[in-house]
């Protein structure tokens, strides 16, 4: 009896759809947005997505900084944003008038900066910082993190990911990582960098998630304090993100003095 | 009159209210916030996302050095010949540049007027000049063509720029200063190259005609063509520049230059520059002179260094292939160059926000001439206090024993502040 039922069952059922079912069942348990999800992510998986979440592909985005002296004076810079592939990235100064046209160039390790009134643009290090104030170059001109660093170990922290991240190479600003990342928006709440000696040298705090543009959804302010710069805070705010795609020779020296021309 | 501050009377009341009414009416508005942004912690509105064509802008200058004189040197008897200063001298400079520009579509027009007054020892007067003043039109992201006037700055050191053959003598202690362009047709070709050693390549040719009392007067005569072409190399993280340079009243010239970032906070640099049949005046030893020519090949090799206390060091070594040993033997044209001695070595200490000042930098540079061991100190500070406003100040103290370099200046000690608003 059984028999019979179970052949009449298959019987009333194409093949066509038996396979159907069958993919979509594989495609529903290999799926990225389920599983990630779920615990089931390794950190090099958690940190390529908080990578993609943040700075996803090619685009190009404004970014406010504001520095916040103890005695709460401000000062604020505007930057236009642009990046390629994993290691390109220019940013132009829009105002103050003072710094307007100043452009920076970041080609995987090497970074310059393009002062008009200087003509050649000087290379500068990761360390140093074009707007003074808490942000550095590596802050302002980053690569995704997955570029530079590995992720070392993972754990869980106040229902967060932890990620311990140390980076590839010397050359890297930052020696160590510590990033605590939501488990469902897979972005990053806190990220605090240590030098090799294990001293902090900052703390970079993700606060509002929202569209910044293009239906990219990420943490739109990020705050910075430091021991080293003790009652200043600086503040980075994203907005108005496009996904564009430039020619690789937009990011050269020589296109440094012209990069205007694209806004 | 107790009556009057103690209420109020039956006409004025109703004015009054009113007034009343609309103040607090415009204290509300003024304290709701302007757009939904404003309810944020932030304020997102970013309005120069909205990029416009036309812009204008510019910067007024005004600067201001006393020259504590020592008329016991060949500085002082030199430039002031026949006059009595008395022990002190100042010059003051007011200066306004203004720029404005116009982009669309690969086109662009810009202009940067110069406008200075100065008041020195000797005159005052007003000088006016195009610093910058060309179009460009770029067909494609990597190919550019630009005629007019635009400053040139090639090389890749700080103090000098011995493969610079066609840039403007700048200050290393102000990077801000605007320098006059040169004028000239150009090319700019850039090619990009992934997953190589080679990243990029990049191509300036330029021509750069002579016009009697109109274009580049100072490189040659009325009707001359000069040329220059600058490959540039990213190879290896490495930038690396051959430049060539040539015209018919021109030393017949070619550089190489190089820069690499050893470490993130540590970088490199040089330029190595050769001059053909240079055509110098010689001081023979009867004291009479003459024109002879030769070749002179020129160096530089620097480093640039950031401690963890943001404390940047360059330091630069200078071979003049045009300097002079012996400053006795020198003609007086090549006295009044900025640096006329043969070797030097400038380094430069600067300090970013000391004491946790944020925008102030304190530096210390020094130029050292080390044939003859003398120097000039010039300790600096540069604070932004406020957005836009730059406020400079430094004091130049050369010192030396007599017929050295920088101990036959004119100057004592040279106190200098200028301050810049930009717009």
């Amino acid at each position: 009896m059984r028999h019979t039922i179970t052949f009449r069952f298959c019987r009333c059922i194409s093949p066509c759809l038996v396979t159907m079912m069958l993919i979509s069942v594989v495609l529903f348990f290999s799926s990225p947005s389920v599983v990630s999800a779920e615990q089931a992510l390794t950190g090099a998986q958690i940190l390529k997505q908080v990578d993609e979440n943040l700075q996803p592909g090619n685009l190009e985005m404004y970014r406010k900084i504001i520095n916040i002296e103890p005695d709460g004076k401000k000062k604020e810079f505007v930057l236009w944003f642009l990046k390629k592939d994993m290691d390109k990235i220019v940013t132009l100064f829009v105002s103050p008038a003072s710094e307007e046209g100043r452009a920076t160039l970041r080609l995987g390790d090497n970074m310059w900066l393009y002062i008009p009134n200087v003509g050649k643009p000087i290379r500068i290090t990761s360390m140093q910082s074009v707007v003074g104030g808490v942000f550095s170059n590596a802050d302002i001109m980053r690569l995704d993190y997955h570029v530079e660093y590995d992720v070392a170990d993972l754990t869980e922290d106040q229902d967060q990911h932890l990620l311990e991240l140390k980076a590839k190479t010397g050359t890297v600003a930052y020696d160590r990582l510590k990033m605590w990342v939501l488990k469902e928006e897979l972005v990053p709440t806190r990220i605090e960098c240590y030098a090799a000696t294990g001293m902090l040298i900052k703390t970079l705090h993700f606060k509002d998630i929202k569209d910044i543009g293009d239906g990219v959804v990420r943490p739109a302010v990020m705050e910075t304090d430091s021991p080293l710069y003790q009652g200043y805070k600086s503040i980075m705010i994203s907005a108005n993100l496009k996904k564009r795609a430039l020619p690789d020779e937009v990011f050269t020296l020589n296109y440094l003095s012209r990069v205007k021309d694209l806004r | 009159m107790q009556e009057k501050s103690a209420g109020l009377s039956g006409e004025e009341g109703p004015a009054l209210s009113w007034i009343v009414a609309v103040l607090v009416l415009c204290l509300m508005l003024g304290g709701l916030p302007p757009s939904p942004a404003g309810a944020s912690e932030y304020d997102f509105a970013i309005p120069e996302a909205d990029p416009v064509p036309w812009s204008f802008g510019g910067r007024v200058t005004a600067r201001y050095t006393w020259h504590r004189l020592n008329d016991d040197t060949a500085g002082f008897r030199r430039i002031y010949a026949g006059t009595d200063p008395g022990s002190n001298a100042h010059d003051f400079q007011a200066l306004a540049e203004l720029s404005a520009s116009w982009r669309k579509s690969g086109f662009q027009a810009v202009l940067l007027t110069h406008h200075d007054w100065t008041r020195t020892f000797f005159d005052t007067g007003w000088d006016h000049a195009v610093y910058e003043g060309y179009v460009s039109i770029s067909p494609a992201p990597n190919l550019t063509l630009d005629a007019g006037k635009k400053p040139v700055l090639w090389g890749t050191g700080y103090a000098w720029n011995p493969t610079g053959f066609l840039n403007r003598t700048k200050d290393p202690d102000d990077p801000g200063l605007n320098l006059e362009g040169r004028t000239f047709l150009g090319l700019d070709y850039i090619k990009s190259f992934y997953d190589s050693a080679l990243n990029n390549i990049g191509i300036t040719a330029m021509i750069l005609p002579v016009v009697d009392g109109f274009v580049n007067t100072e490189l040659g005569e009325n009707k001359d063509v000069n040329a220059a072409v600058k490959l540039y190399f990213l190879w290896h993280d490495t930038d690396i520049d051959l430049i060539w340079f040539n015209g018919p009243d021109q030393p017949h010239s070619f550089g190489i230059d190089f820069a690499k970032n050893l470490a993130p906070h540590f970088a490199v640099h040089g330029e190595l520059a050769v001059q053909k049949d240079v055509e110098i005046q010689s001081v023979k030893p009867n004291g009479s002179t003459g024109q002879i020519t030769e070749t002179q090949v020129s160096g530089l090799v620097g480093l640039r260094y950031l401690n963890t206390h943001d404390t940047t060091f360059i330091a630069e070594y200078y071979h003049n292939g045009a300097g002079y040993d012996d400053f006795r033997t020198a003609p007086a044209s090549a006295l009044q160059q900025r640096n006329p001695g043969k070797d030097y070595l400038y380094v430069k200490i600067s300090q970013k926000e000391p004491a946790e000042i944020l925008y102030l930098n304190a530096w210390m540079a020094t130029v050292i001439n080390l044939h003859d061991h003398s120097f000039n100190l010039q300790p600096g500070l540069t604070w932004t206090p406020v957005t836009n406003l730059e406020i400079n100040t430094r004091v130049g103290i050369p010192l030396g024993s007599s017929h050295t370099e920088f101990g036959e200046k004119p100057d004592r000690f040279r106190p200098e502040v200028w301050v810049r608003y930009y717009f």
